[in-house]
């Protein structure tokens, strides 16, 4: 047991407090941000993505997220540890909601702690970039005359 | 094996997932290609794949029990 606890990878915060999960309940931007705050940090940048209502002249209803979780929560995890590796953060947080939502209701909460904030704003914009290219979820737009499942990031046009 | 399908391709398919047996030691380029050839609506989309949750360029070597998964680019955030 010693010798597995030795061989472990040694990461630079022994106390990272990172974290990603997938919930079908409300988001709490706030209480989310919260949970990243370490003592020797000066600065949280958050993200909050809601539901848009107008995408060009489109309007949205509401939407529906699906994932394939299990997949999904590794590809978080390694995102995570991709930030860690290239911007000067502490911690970091997302939580991604599924089913559906409303407009204006919260999709995904990204929140990084730095000691300063350039970093985190930095890791923040990587890490939504990111999550959109390679993490398992999918949105479907319901319009009021039909629906569609928004296969990449970019919108569908038609 | 179990294959499974989210999104637009559950819907495509009509069916989230299916159990479809491919020969011993198949390369996972080749039971996707079969997959696709079962459910030919597939092909109008450009289609991601994974083994065992992590994803597949096609090369690797799949077997029994292995989890396959079929699904469009992703569109979460």
């Amino acid at each position: 047991m010693q010798e597995e606890e030795n061989q472990k990878p040694k990461t630079k915060n022994q106390n990272r407090t990172d974290f990603f999960e997938i919930t079908s309940e409300p988001l709490k931007v706030g209480a989310i941000a919260r949970r990243v705050v370490p003592a020797n940090c000066g600065a949280i940048v958050t993200l909050d993505g809601f539901v848009r209502q107008w995408t060009k002249e489109r309007e949205t209803e509401y939407l529906v997220y699906e994932a394939y979780e299990p997949m999904a929560l590794k590809e978080m995890e390694k995102l995570i540890e991709r930030a860690h590796e290239r911007f000067e953060i502490e911690n970091v947080g997302i939580v991604h909601r599924l089913g559906r939502l409303e407009i204006g209701e919260t999709s995904v909460v990204i929140a990084v702690a730095a000691p300063h904030r350039r970093a985190a704003f930095e890791a923040c914009e990587w890490l939504i970039k990111e999550l959109k290219r390679t993490v398992p979820i999918w949105k479907k737009e319901v319009y009021r005359d039909g629906e569609v499942w928004i296969e990449g990031d970019s919108q569908i046009k038609n | 094996m179990q294959v499974l399908f989210f999104g637009a391709t559950a819907d495509a398919v009509g069916m989230r997932e299916v159990e479809i047996d491919f020969s011993a030691d198949a390369k996972a380029a080749d039971a996707f290609a079969a997959i696709v050839q079962k459910f030919p609506q597939l092909a109008r989309h450009k289609l991601l794949f994974a083994v065992n949750q992590e994803y597949a360029d096609g090369g690797e070597t799949i077997k029994n029990g292995d989890e396959l998964a079929v699904f469009t680019a992703v569109s979460g955030g």
